[in-house]
């Protein structure tokens, strides 16, 4: 009974989830339920590498802003149709992660995460800078709606349908992965991996797959989230996706697949209730990050898994 | 293309004042790192509050440069003392990715706080110099150029002074090559480290204070430094200072010579692709043997 609980539960989620273009007609309200999905499955890609192999990668940002512009250049330069950016974004993007990865892997945690941010903010200013490419500041506009089956998915509500599918099937995607023997050996290797290595289990290519995969999916999410915007330029590449992302795991709790899911659904509509100043509203969300880092480190689900622990230390006395 | 000898030694002298500076913020991140091995980055946000400090403080004194410096200076390290004091005196030394969320958290707060307060808007800073320069033949530097390049010279120069013979120094030099140790012979780790945040701050409010005058003062100013200076702390080799002001002149020349002949986008993507190549061919950095292991 307890074992399918889980699962069912996440099931009706789903397709209540789905629903949400049926119950409500406002675009508004529709937006934010998109923007909840992608930034969830986006979070849980950042989870894969940071919260179970245990590398902080800030490149999230970079593989989120090339997805972004190798799927609207797929279809806007080359000519492509829309599914096939976003294969392309993952491509490309897996590609990169092992070019990056690689050397990085071979030297130990505190470079990884100082390599990844040059390389967010070197997406950045390459994004900014490479203008017969990316033209630059002003972006590409006007990026089609995708077609499928000969329908046009054009509008907030329309396009919600893709956004839906896609988040479902990366987090199923996700969660068995997670849940595999490969999953646990990432959570192992986080936790010692010297004992990994004595059990005759090489890590960096453990590692360097989580990196490729959480590039590869993070860079398809970027490749809808452009498509919802409808235009990407520069500021696809804002650090305050970033912070999104790192909030998400943060709360919802590093390492925990349904911690970080929940967060990811709560969080995203956080902003919009935050919404009353621009500028205070960065503020708080850092004030946020440093108090959560403080009171509970290891997030939500991290604190309930510790109460739990107290209490059954209390039965067993 | 022909290559002006004229143009090459201004690029150059421009490259090493720009390295200078960088220099200034790598070594704070090195001294950070090798006494509590964790990444400050809110660094570069206190570049920004030093340069914001500096474009206050000089209308007060009436553009006198001097004064204005040493006040800057004074302002970031009481910062920096804060921020140990409230924040990172809560970490221990494991907690790597912890610290790095934390500052960041931090830095998220001060640039949003400044850019609330004060707008966004870039400020030009003015001083007693203004664009006053000298010129050697044909090769003209600005005043607050050489200036902060002295500055940053001295800072350095001061620096190994104070790590290699005083107490003072050689505590933190002590912390970094062996905690324990260092524990045992009755050095506490909390005074040092907070003597470290507080040195480092204080290089940082120098650099701050010294770029104000060149570039235009904004929020976001600390931002774009800060992603050079973790580079050069990779490609030095992390918590070693020699290798760290090596690594930034180095960069300072060759992207003053790359911006002076190619595009821009290249520029920036120097560094990146310089610290790929040094992590292939050295994963510890560029200057592992000899040097002074910070302290």
């Amino acid at each position: 009974m307890k074992l399918l609980a889980a699962p069912l539960a996440s099931m009706v989620a789903a397709l209540l989830l789905a629903a949400l273009p049926l119950v409500t007609s406002s675009n508004y309200v529709i937006g934010i339920g998109l923007s909840a999905l992608i930034f969830t499955v986006a979070a849980a890609a950042l989870n894969l590498i940071y919260g179970y192999t245990g590398l902080l990668s800030f490149a999230q940002l970079g593989f989120w802003g090339i997805g972004g512009y190798a799927t609207a250049l797929t279809v806007v330069t080359f000519g492509g149709n829309f599914w096939w950016g976003l294969l392309w974004a993952a491509l490309v993007n897996a590609v990169l992660a092992i070019v990056v990865g690689y050397p990085t892997l071979r030297t130990n945690r505190h470079a990884f995460v100082i390599v990844t941010l040059t390389f967010a903010l070197l997406v950045t200013l390459i994004a900014r800078d490479w203008v017969s490419l990316t033209r630059g500041p002003l972006g590409i506009p006007n990026l089609p709606a995708p077609e499928a089956f000969g329908h046009r998915f054009a509008g907030t509500a329309q396009f919600y349908w893709v956004a839906w599918a896609f988040s479902v099937a990366m987090l199923g995607f996700l969660y068995a992965l997670c849940s595999s023997r490969i999953g646990r050996t990432l959570v192992a290797i986080k936790q010692n991996e010297p004992l990994v290595r004595a059990q005759g289990i090489a890590p960096v290519p453990y590692k360097l797959a989580a990196f490729a995969i959480s590039a590869a999916i993070t860079g398809a999410a970027g490749g809808v989230y452009c498509f919802h915007l409808g235009i990407i330029d520069p500021l696809f590449l804002d650090f305050y996706y970033m912070q999104t992302f790192l909030i998400i795991v943060i709360i919802g709790g590093a390492g925990s697949f349904w911690g970080v899911v929940v967060a990811g659904v709560v969080m995203s509509a956080l902003p919009e209730l935050l919404r009353f100043s621009e500028d205070l509203r960065m503020v708080i969300y850092g004030a946020i990050l440093v108090v959560a880092m403080f009171v509970m480190p290891s997030g939500a689900a991290g604190w309930l898994r510790e109460r739990q622990l107290l209490r059954m230390r209390e039965h067993v006395r | 293309m022909t290559v002006d000898a004229t143009y090459l030694v201004q690029l150059t002298l421009n490259g090493i004042a720009l390295g200078l500076l960088y220099a200034l913020i790598a070594v704070g991140l090195s001294l950070i790192f090798g006494v509590m091995e964790i990444i400050n980055f809110a660094h570069g946000e206190l570049l920004m509050l030093g340069a914001f400090a500096m474009a206050f403080v000089l209308p007060v004194t009436g553009l006198l440069y001097w004064p204005a410096l040493a006040a800057a200076i004074l302002a970031i390290m009481l910062v920096g003392w804060a921020i140990y004091e409230v924040l990172l005196v809560r970490l221990r030394t494991d907690e790597f990715e912890r610290s790095i969320l934390i500052t960041l958290g931090l830095s998220i707060i001060l640039i949003h706080l400044m850019q609330y307060f004060f707008t966004a808007t870039p400020r030009l800073v003015d001083t007693q110099y203004g664009f006053n320069g000298v010129e050697i033949g044909s090769i003209r530097i600005t005043w607050t150029r050489v200036i902060g390049a002295g500055a940053a010279l001295a800072a350095f120069a001061g620096l190994y002074l104070v790590l290699r013979y005083t107490q003072f120094g050689r505590a933190m030099r002590a912390i970094a090559q062996n905690r324990e140790a260092a524990l045992m012979v009755g050095i506490r780790p909390r005074v040092v480290a907070r003597n470290a945040v507080v040195l480092a701050a204080g290089l940082c409010g120098l650099a701050g204070a010294a770029i104000a005058p060149i570039q235009l003062v904004t929020p976001y100013m600390g931002q774009f430094l800060i992603f050079k200076a973790f580079a050069l702390v990779i490609i030095g080799g992390l918590g070693n200072i020699p290798g760290a002001i090596a690594a930034a002149i180095g960069l300072g020349l060759i992207e003053s010579w790359i911006g002076g002949f190619f595009e821009i986008a290249w520029q920036e993507g120097a560094v990146f692709v310089i610290m790929i190549v040094v992590l292939f061919l050295r994963p510890d950095g560029l200057f592992k043997k000899g040097g002074m292991r910070v302290g």
